[in-house]
């Protein structure tokens, strides 16, 4: 339990959860009762060896908890993760072959597509949702028809309120794929990795953080700017890497889209867009491809050409080369660490000098997943002449 | 129908010299009436040149639409790449958006056709939840216009349907309403469809096309709308005694020399290039080509003369309101001015309805 030290503020509660999850004796007992991230009490007859994911995207923390083989109890997913990261989905086609042929895609939950029968068809005990959804779910009478079926439902959340929500949405995960010690120790890794950033930013004076604009999805749409976030997910991941994030300071919202004239007028400190490998699905994007087969000579190009549209171009973040470019998907996965390592890294590389996320993610790789560490993750744009 | 039709309904006997001053008064009125819009419109579009959330003094901003060559970099941006092109675009739609609902009423005879009842703006939100969630394009190799592409090509399309059925024998315009609302229902089912598909992205991207947004707006776009609208008015405007003929009855219109069925057409294709090439730049965006030519009717009757120019200049206006109120609920944030343009619009037009006694529609 050494993980108790050094714990405050947002981790606190979380912590006091993982004690007492960890301290549980007999997990394994024939019937399992958990609470999930929806705050629902939900009671499994027993363990769950058929399950299937409201996102393949949640392989990112199956894989990472998992000892062995990540698809074992996994029947279906929607086919998101092969949509929108194919470079992870190749990866965890080339570890395991067979059981990535075997995925049955259920489409989206929430859609008419998702047929009760089909689960019942594939005889899944439990399907695994994002809490995001949980006012679709509810409507669409979803958790109701399931129920009725015998097909637990359990929310969970890498998204929504990532920061938050990672630690019990692991532990809950855990639980109910029964690999409790590899929660455990990539919950003991996450928060040391997150304590490297928040134990320094905590001794710099909110006044002096740098203004970021966090650009989501930046080229998705080549003529609209920008998507962006208030306090939650990439907007808390600045915020916690020691930035003042200019949505927040807008709206108190998940997403929140503003002009670029007020990002002008701003006059922010760094600019940080999130890419990844849309281009297979949505061949128009100008986005950098980054992720497991990012290439950096084909993003130092995008981001180039990101950072050189209209009004970018004469922005004091991007003469100063402080225009950066950043892995999307981090914003739905537990690796989100990552992110906030590399972002307060920009915003302070004199006092992060010694950080080095690539070597984090490198360990995180050759610790908890199935496969290695590749591709490229994040760039920034070269200042002029470079 | 206000002032032309009280006249001939008139039974006393009127001097040949009091007609004509009467008609003199009334042209002299209708053309300041289209001035004072005409004002009131540049007005606005003032108001949203210098408003944003960038703090630009109102002279210094004036100055740097005169002389561009005195800006800053920061300020040409501001205002000449990202102020301007908005400020107009939202006056060219409303405009075209306006003049396209006028003529729908006219010619279909119904006080609810517009481009957006008739299914137009769906089949348009259609082609571009076409191109945001499947990645299809309807033209292939067009890449980073594929969702304007796709939008306007199914608005044409729907456009097309409807004309085509105008030349079915016996059609009435009461029944071309109902297959516009048909296309409208359509539509709408396909695009859901769609929707329920899209990932997270997708849908926030679509949304914010369904609901309109002049965020979009480049010189180009400008541009090309100015060249629609300048091709399709001067046309409707060549016809206006023909198509205020129409208002009187099919039959009437017919004894005066009119030829229903090609007007029809004509001023259908003509509204079918309106709607689309709007639609297509700037999303669906509900009211302005309903109401629009509603205000106008109500202030100047439907005499096309006063009509038409009017109806474009009230679509100008709610457009070009709605862009200066969306930028000053929170400054910074960017929203869709569909969800707005009912919000701005609809307190106008209650009041106008309740100040008016007698019926507009006849």
């Amino acid at each position: 339990m050494t993980f108790m030290k050094n714990v405050s503020g947002f981790a606190g509660a979380i912590a006091a959860t993982a004690i007492t999850i960890a301290a549980a004796p007999n997990a394994h007992a024939e019937a399992l009762t958990l609470t999930d991230i929806a705050g629902r009490e939900v009671t499994l007859p027993e363990m769950p060896d058929k399950i299937i994911l409201g996102e393949g995207r949640m392989m990112y923390s199956i894989a990472a908890i998992t000892d062995g083989n990540p698809f074992e109890k996994i029947v279906g997913w929607k086919d998101d993760l092969i949509l929108y990261d194919p470079d992870a989905f190749r990866k965890f086609e080339a570890a395991f072959p067979e059981d990535a042929a075997r995925m049955i895609n259920f489409g989206n939950p929430y859609a008419g597509d998702f047929s009760i029968e089909a689960v019942l068809e594939a005889e899944a005990d439990l399907v695994l949702l994002d809490v995001g959804n949980l006012f679709k779910a509810e409507e669409t009478g979803l958790i109701e028809k399931l129920d009725k079926a015998g097909v637990s439902v359990v929310f969970i959340d890498f998204r929504r309120n990532a920061t938050e929500n990672t630690v019990p949405s692991l532990l809950t995960l855990g639980r109910v794929l029964g690999e409790e010690e590899g929660a455990l120790e990539f919950v003991d890794f996450y928060m040391a990795e997150m304590r490297r950033v928040t134990n320094v930013i905590d001794q710099i004076p909110a006044e002096e953080h740098p203004l970021v604009v966090i650009e989501n999805a930046a080229g998705w749409q080549p003529d609209f700017c920008c998507w962006s976030f208030g306090p939650y997910n990439y907007g808390r991941f600045v915020e916690l890497a020691g930035g003042k994030n200019y949505g927040s300071t807008l709206a108190n919202a998940y997403s929140v889209d503003v002009s670029l004239e007020g990002i002008i007028e701003a006059d922010p400190d760094h600019i940080i867009g999130t890419g990844a490998n849309w281009a297979e699905a949505k061949p128009e994007v100008t986005a950098t491809l980054l992720g497991y087969e990012g290439d950096p000579a084909v993003n130092a190009e995008k981001i180039k050409a990101l950072a050189s549209r209209s009004g970018f171009d004469e922005l004091r973040a991007v003469k100063e080369g402080n225009y950066h470019s950043i892995y999307h998907q981090f914003y739905n996965s537990p690796y989100h660490f990552i992110a906030v390592q590399q972002i307060a890294k920009w915003l302070y590389p004199d006092d992060f000098a010694d950080l080095d996320p690539q070597d984090t993610f490198d360990r995180m790789h050759a610790k908890f997943m199935p496969y290695e560490n590749s591709g490229q993750f994040w760039l920034s744009v070269g200042t002029a002449g470079n | 129908m206000g002032a032309f039709l009280m006249s001939a309904d008139t039974t006393t006997p009127l001097s040949a010299g009091e007609i004509v001053g009467a008609y003199r008064r009334r042209t002299a009125r209708r053309v300041l009436l289209v001035l004072l819009a005409a004002l009131a419109l540049c007005t606005t579009i003032l108001i949203d040149i210098i408003t944003g959330p960038a703090d630009l003094s109102f002279l210094r901003t004036l100055h740097v639409i005169v002389d561009p060559s005195v800006a800053t970099v920061k300020e040409e941006v501001i205002i000449w790449d990202l102020r301007m092109p908005v400020a107009l675009m939202a006056v060219v739609v409303g405009a075209m958006l306006g003049v396209a609902g006028a003529e729908m009423q006219t010619i279909l005879n119904n006080p609810l056709a517009d481009p957006f009842t008739l299914g137009l703006s769906s089949a348009a939100s259609f082609g571009a939840a076409l191109a945001i969630v499947l990645g299809f394009s309807v033209i292939p190799n067009v890449g980073g216009l594929l969702v304007t592409v796709n939008a306007f090509v199914l608005s044409l399309f729907a456009s097309l349907a409807l004309f085509a059925f105008t030349r079915l024998r016996g059609v009435t315009p009461e029944a071309m309403i109902l297959v516009g609302i048909a296309m409208l229902f359509t539509f709408n089912a396909l695009l859901a469809f769609l929707q329920y598909g899209a990932s997270e992205l997708q849908l926030a991207q679509l949304i914010f096309w369904q609901l309109g947004s002049l965020a979009r707006a480049t010189w180009a776009k400008v541009g090309i709308c100015v060249v629609v609208l300048l091709i399709v008015l001067p046309y409707f405007l060549s016809r206006s005694w023909a198509l205020t003929a129409l208002r009187m009855g099919e039959d009437k219109a017919a004894a005066l020399g009119v030829n229903v069925s090609l007007l029809r057409l004509m001023v259908l294709a003509g509204v079918s290039l309106l709607s689309a090439v709007a639609v297509s730049f700037v999303g669906a965006i509900a009211f302005v080509g309903l109401v629009g030519p509603h205000i106008a009717r109500i202030i100047v009757g439907e005499d096309q003369r006063g009509f038409l120019p009017l109806s474009a200049l009230a679509g100008a206006l709610i457009l070009s309101g709605t862009s200066i109120a969306s930028k000053a609920i929170t400054p910074g944030i960017v929203y869709p001015i569909g969800m707005i343009t009912s919000l701005i619009g609809i307190p106008f037009f209650v009041s106008l309805i309740l100040s008016q006694r007698k019926r507009h529609w006849q």
